[in-house]
């Protein structure tokens, strides 16, 4: 929000050498700088947006090649504002490590915008999104149809006059993602949504020649469960479970990314025994993610037994994250300002217990899958991605370190102190399956490393901040004193109020980077919350990296990209 | 110790299949049982009833985070298998008990309703977790409101997701009703789809708004709204007909 910047001091952002370069070449067209949280934000009038993005990308100062995020927003009677609709990009620079983020406003009556399709591949899907949720046009977008919602829904449903709750009823499932007609002595292959390769919720067509794929394309949508705009209706505590149903393979990590977003946007910080906790928790569930990708991937071709040893050592973890909260997969254990409370008594001897059977499962897996010829052969050089095309799409985690780019934002922007801690950030040479596989595998033991260190060091204390306008006070003391008593009441009843302002956080969850964009007006609730999707940037590149391959390489693939639908559609 | 049991029966002259129940399972002393347990009369219903509530092939319908769930249920911790049903189908074809087990969204709807349509009959259908039974905390628009506005339900699993637990003991349910002979037949819910109120995000709202539009229908002499039409009465097999 613009009243963020009503500061005396001038912000330091300026300084920055993406601002510079935006004033020199775009002049009048750079109409606002601000910085809000150490988060920089440029807004830029229409006319010169593609030119902007094409800047930021290509200029050799600049070098934001990695695409982040592209969202709409909607600001439907605010005062502050004289044009309705937003949309705002985020990139980043990996060699800078740099973030920038673009915001251009349209009006209200047909808001239009040119594509940035031909710049960031990654851009594709989410103007697809902008245009599906809020209804703002793309020109020169090559396939601008609904992505999450289906065909028969009427209206742009993220709009802020739309009812939360106004459902459509569809009648008919979209039968062809490709053009039709043109098969001639080709065969249609449709795989989804309801195959157990497809893990439930993806769906992609491919016109084959023999066993070869010529096209393919992919749809997505039958998760969309409204996570963004059932956060515009909650308050920032209600908003913790839906983080855990994101990417559900590893819940904590999302309620710990959440929390963290909302702290920086209410510029506070969790106290270092709980961060230590939430790393040591975080760590877990990032082996736990692995485990589930590994196995289901093998699963999918046809190996059941890794799957079974692994899915030992995810109990148990769920023993653990019981103890601590009373839930085995969707947690909530976070809370804004810390934990919701203290750990067992015996948690470093449940975490060691986890530490162990992990160790066996790993090297268990190890042994069955790393050189077995038959799993050897149907990953490598299968489903290669190039650097440069992961970058353009977006990708991080995981998968872009497999195809070589070094980047890991504990490592380059450490949150809840991990540059306490001496872990080693694997990459891959190739970028083929069998590279995401190592360094799935090897980040599992980092993570055993990193686990290891924080409980060495669990540090004593308090678990969550003091301070009664975020978190609730004990309750020894709301039953003994008025005072707490009020405090608790007026929390409950009012919620958080952070201050106007915009920010995005973001964290390395199990897929890659997890970020949330939130705008806050100063309410209870958020005004706009985006999660920006790993798994979102990933699948987009998958119909890509299928052509001309095999239909059995497929799934190889798309087990390997471990896309959690939760994550994917929201 | 079965197949030890086999090799003693053997050298008998006749093997029967209750040869391999008997002293075991057969209570000699009960009524129907001839011979100290060698031969059994009873109804062809009720062994058949028996044999399928003890061999249920169930279809995962995952979608979301009960689905991750699911598998901890199907894996060896808590193992399905106790209840003779771990022999997963993927293809509808082959089940008869189907796992709708996480969130279904209205694009999701149809494909349900079509691979449900898919299952041979008699089928059983057990929704798993909140979202599933009643759209849970994703009050929003385009979260189905329970599955049971276009598939009939047997069991409803509370939780979020349901704990392994819970789950095996809908299982047990399952088992009673396929005993009972008992079945659902008709979507519980399909009065709710498409109603006005659909858009409210209170519940008492939403449930006074489906109250008028149900009065409203029947002045006119409709039937209460459900856009899908719930299938055919059809009765369910006859255990002699297998």
């Amino acid at each position: 929000m613009s009243s963020a910047t009503e500061t005396s001091v001038p912000p330091t952002g300026v300084t920055s050498p993406a601002v510079r370069v935006l004033r020199e070449q775009l002049g009048d067209g750079l109409l606002k700088v601000e910085e809000f949280r150490g988060d920089l934000a440029l807004s830029l009038s229409p006319g010169c947006w593609v030119r902007a993005a094409t800047l930021l990308r290509d200029h050799p100062e600049l070098d934001h090649k990695l695409f982040l995020d592209l969202c709409g927003a909607d600001f439907l009677d605010k005062e502050d504002r004289e044009l309705r609709y937003e949309v705002v990009l985020h990139a980043y620079s990996v060699s800078r490590k740099h973030h920038v983020r673009l915001k251009t406003s349209l009006p209200e009556s047909g808001p239009r915008l040119p594509t940035l399709t031909g710049l960031y591949r990654g851009a594709n899907w989410f103007e697809r999104e902008a245009w599906d949720l809020y209804g703002i046009v793309f020109e020169g977008h090559p396939n601008l149809s609904r992505i999450l919602t289906h065909d028969d829904f009427v209206g742009h449903p993220m709009r802020k006059d739309y009812p939360t709750a106004q459902r459509h009823v569809l009648r008919r499932p979209r039968e062809w993602l490709l053009q039709p007609g043109e098969a001639g002595e080709h065969t249609v292959v449709n795989i989804g949504p309801s195959h157990p390769a497809m893990h439930g919720a993806f769906r992609v067509q491919a016109r084959m020649d023999g066993e070869t794929i010529l096209d393919a394309e992919a749809e997505i949508g039958y998760m969309h469960r409204n996570f963004e705009k059932m956060a515009e209706v909650r308050t920032y505590w209600q908003i913790i479970p839906y983080t855990d149903r994101l990417n559900y393979c590893s819940s904590f990590m999302n309620g710990h990314g959440w929390a963290l977003a909302v702290e920086k946007l209410l510029g506070i910080q969790a106290p270092p025994r709980a961060e230590a906790i939430r790393v040591i928790l975080s760590e877990l569930s990032r082996i736990m993610d692995h485990f589930i990708c590994i196995g289901a991937n093998v699963v999918d071709l046809g190996a059941i037994t890794p799957f079974f040893v692994l899915f030992r050592a995810r109990e148990v973890i769920y023993d653990l994250l019981d103890a601590c909260c009373g839930a085995r997969l969707t947690v909530s254990y976070v809370r804004i300002g810390g934990l919701a409370d203290d750990v067992p008594e015996d948690f470093a001897a449940r975490v060691r217990r986890c530490l162990d059977s992990i160790r066996e499962v790993t090297d268990q897996a190890d042994r069955l899958l790393t050189r077995n010829a038959i799993f050897v052969n149907r990953f490598r050089d299968v489903g290669v991605m190039a650097a440069d095309d992961a970058l353009s799409y977006g990708w991080v985690g995981p998968c872009l370190r497999g195809s070589g780019v070094a980047y890991d934002i504990r490592k380059d922007h450490p949150y809840s102190g991990y540059e306490l801690y001496d872990f080693d950030v694997p990459v891959g040479s190739v970028g083929d399956c069998y590279d995401r596989y190592l360094v799935r595998m090897e980040e599992i033991r980092q993570s055993c490393r990193i686990v290891e260190q924080a409980l060495a060091k669990l540090p004593a204390g308090p678990v969550i901040v003091d301070d009664r306008k975020v978190a609730l006070p004990p309750k020894s003391e709301v039953y003994s004193n008025i005072e707490s008593l009020m405090n608790h009441f007026k929390l409950v009843y009012d919620g958080i109020l952070p201050p106007p302002g915009e920010v995005y956080g973001y964290t390395e969850a199990a897929n890659g980077e997890l970020g949330f964009y939130i705008v806050s007006d100063g309410q209870k609730c958020p005004w706009r919350v985006k999660v920006r999707p790993p798994c979102y940037n990933i699948y987009q590149a998958f119909p890509q990296m299928i052509r001309g391959g095999r239909l059995a390489d497929a799934i190889a693939i798309i087990g390997g990209l471990n896309v959690i639908a939760g994550e994917l559609d929201r | 110790m079965i197949a030890g049991r086999l090799r003693q029966e053997e050298r008998r002259t006749i093997m029967g299949l209750l040869d391999v129940f008997k002293g075991k399972f057969v209570d000699p002393t009960w009524p129907g049982v001839h011979a100290g347990g060698d031969i059994i009369t009873t109804r062809l219903d009720a062994v058949v009833k028996w044999g399928r509530k003890s061999s249920i092939w169930p279809m995962p319908f995952g979608t979301a985070c009960c689905a991750i769930e699911f598998m901890a249920v199907s894996f060896s911790h808590y193992d399905i298998a106790r209840f003779g049903a771990e022999v997963l189908r993927f293809s509808p074809r082959q089940a008869d008990l189907m796992f709708v087990a996480g969130t279904i969204v209205d694009k999701q709807g149809p494909i349900l309703k079509t691979i449900y349509d898919q299952m041979p009959e008699p089928k059983w259908v057990i929704s798993m977790g909140v979202c599933a039974s009643s759209g849970g905390f994703y009050r929003s628009y385009h979260t189905m409101q329970g599955i049971d506005e276009i598939i009939p339900v047997d069991v409803y699993v509370p939780g979020c997701p349901p704990s392994p637990e819970a789950l095996l003991a809908a299982l047990m349910k399952i088992q009673e009703k396929i005993e009972r002979g008992a079945q659902a037949r008709a979507p519980q819910g399909a009065h709710r789809l498409g109603a006005p109120g659909d858009g409210a995000i209170d519940r008492r709202e939403r449930r006074q708004a489906w109250a008028r539009d149900d009065a409203e229908r029947a002045r006119q002499g409709l039937s209460p709204r459900g856009v899908l039409a719930p299938p055919e009465t059809q009765e369910p097999a006859k255990a002699h007909d297998v």
